[in-house]
């Protein structure tokens, strides 16, 4: 693949993110437990590509034209991303992301099978039939006892590289509640993977429910994500678990630099709420944080775009992500293009390689 | 210039009193059975530093977990909030901002090691000698600026 302005894609290149999902909740049902089954038929409970107003089918950002025009946005089966992803892009590898129990409701135990069923599912459906793929496994949200039986479950597996989890939820990430979670990622040496979008009913804001799709888009990149990495870092995620990477998917990255300003002027000034943490904010942010760079939100001039990246070493801390089907515009072929040829080596393979531990 | 500050029953830990030295002011402060002598004009852009709030350090093994540590203080500048450590007066906020070169105290800090995170800062205030003499607290300003941890290091 090559993109408008010639940057081979290709060759060895690890996409970081590319969307799978079941068809219907009918492809998930083999992998219920019977008491489940019953459930997911008479609650008449369904999952869409839609994903809860996630993703709606019209709107310009759902999918690619290429996509569109194929019709299984996202990709349904292995066979699709094999032909509009991994061999067009002649990919070394892809991280599948499969948001379907994003959307699923406050039942905890019912979110739990589902969780399950999704990743065995991928594991059959998925894993097994690309030696290429690679798989990002999903966990309960409401539990986070059932969300680490799981990790201790299918956590080793050779083919899941990370825990994926929705930027949005009812307490952020780095609540002590959620530690046990993100220890047991840490321990099974999985990335933790914050995903743009979650359960209908998470606000956009902080403030409450939005009207419009255009802010419930703009939140995820421009408020969301950021409170998860305010969290992060200041509970002191990150000197408990020294270890743990995290990715943020799907969530922009540059709000990136003027975050970090500001997080280590006023760290500087309120340090002592904090002790724990060993080192400013956004060098805990470089050592324990990666950005895939879809949707990459950037100036049309070449040397605003430059400049930019310099303000937070993007050739360091950019995985590409096709994020397949989704289409966020042209600023990826901008990022491209303002790369050195050592960036882009980092940002299209690099990086992920060390990220996701890809041999 | 030798100073008699205080008599000694008259200076309870945790106070401080503010001297005139010539045209100097000086802030004596008595952490515990510890006195310390600071130069009240903060280096970063002369406030009345000696007024501002001291705190002792805090170490933390990990989230949740405080500890004070009560043999090292810290006071922080009532304008900006910069801290300085009493004993040494250096300063902790930087790095990174320009050292204010008109202050001669200011120039020639280098850092130490980084604590806890936080860098040492380009500032270092004067501090002076303090002691007690036949129960009366005295700061000897002759010896000039006891300085610390200024010789290597990243500012
Ligand atoms: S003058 Fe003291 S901190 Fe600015």
């Amino acid at each position: 693949m090559t993109t408008s302005t010639g940057t081979a894609v290709g060759n060895g290149t690890i996409d970081a993110e590319v969307h799978c999902t079941p068809a219907t909740i009918a492809e998930l049902v083999p992998y219920l437990d019977p008491y489940w089954r019953t459930y997911v038929l008479e609650g008449g409970l369904t999952i869409s590509a839609a994903q809860g107003g996630a993703y709606p089918p019209q709107a310009p950002t759902s999918a690619t034209p290429a996509a569109r025009s194929a019709g299984a946005f996202p990709a349904r089966e292995a066979a699709d991303v094999r032909a509009r992803v991994l061999d067009p892009g002649r990919l070394r590898a892809a991280v599948l992301v499969c948001t379907a129990s994003f959307t699923s409701n406050r039942n905890p135990y019912y979110e739990a099978a589902l969780t399950r069923a999704v990743n065995d599912w991928l594991i059959a459906e998925w894993l097994d039939s690309d030696e290429r793929l690679r798989a990002s496994m999903v966990v309960p949200t409401l539990d986070t006892d059932a969300a680490v039986a799981e990790i201790e479950r299918i956590g080793d597996h050779p083919g899941i590289v990370q825990v994926v989890l929705p930027v949005r939820t009812d307490a952020p990430w780095g609540n002590k509640r959620h530690r046990a979670l993100l220890r047991a990622a840490a321990e099974h040496d999985l990335v933790v993977g914050l995903h743009a979008w979650g359960r209908t009913g998470n606000a956009a804001t902080p403030s409450g429910i939005t009207h419009s799709y255009l802010e419930d888009y703009l939140a995820n990149s421009q408020i969301i994500v950021q409170a998860q990495v305010a969290s992060l870092v200041t509970e002191g995620v990150f000197a408990e678990l020294p270890r743990l990477r995290v990715a943020l998917l799907e969530c922009g990255f540059s709000w990136l630099p003027a975050l970090m300003w500001r997080f280590d002027k006023d760290w500087k000034g309120v340090w002592r709420e904090v002790p724990w943490l060993d080192a400013k904010p956004s060098d805990i942010v470089r050592r324990h944080v990666r950005l895939t760079s879809t949707p990459a939100q950037l100036p049309r001039d070449p040397v605003q775009v430059r400049q930019f990246l310099d303000t937070f070493d993007a050739g360091a801390m950019l995985m590409y992500a096709s994020d397949h089907p989704h289409d966020h515009g042209s600023g990826h072929e901008r990022l491209l293009s303002a790369l050195s040829p050592a960036e882009t080596e980092a940002v299209l393979a690099g990086n992920a390689a060390g990220w996701y531990a890809l041999g | 210039m030798r100073i008699v500050v205080s008599r000694l029953d008259e200076f309870p830990p945790g106070e401080r009193r503010i001297v005139q030295a010539g045209r100097r002011s000086i802030g004596v402060f008595r952490v515990g059975d510890k006195f310390y002598a600071l130069n009240n004009h903060c280096p970063h852009q002369g406030g009345p530093l000696c007024l501002g709030a001291t705190q002792p350090w805090v170490r933390s093994g990990g989230p949740g977990e405080y500890v004070l540590d009560e043999s090292e203080s810290l006071v922080a500048c009532p304008w900006h909030g910069w801290e300085y450590d009493l004993a040494t007066g250096q300063s902790f906020l930087g790095p990174g901002e320009p050292p204010a070169r008109t202050y001669d105290v200011s120039v020639e800090v280098g850092a130490g090691e980084p604590r806890g995170g936080r860098m040492p800062g380009p500032y270092v205030a004067e501090t002076f000698p303090v002691h007690v003499e036949d129960a009366y607290v005295v700061v000897d300003t002759s010896g000039g600026t006891r300085r610390t941890g200024t010789t290597r290091g990243e500012r």
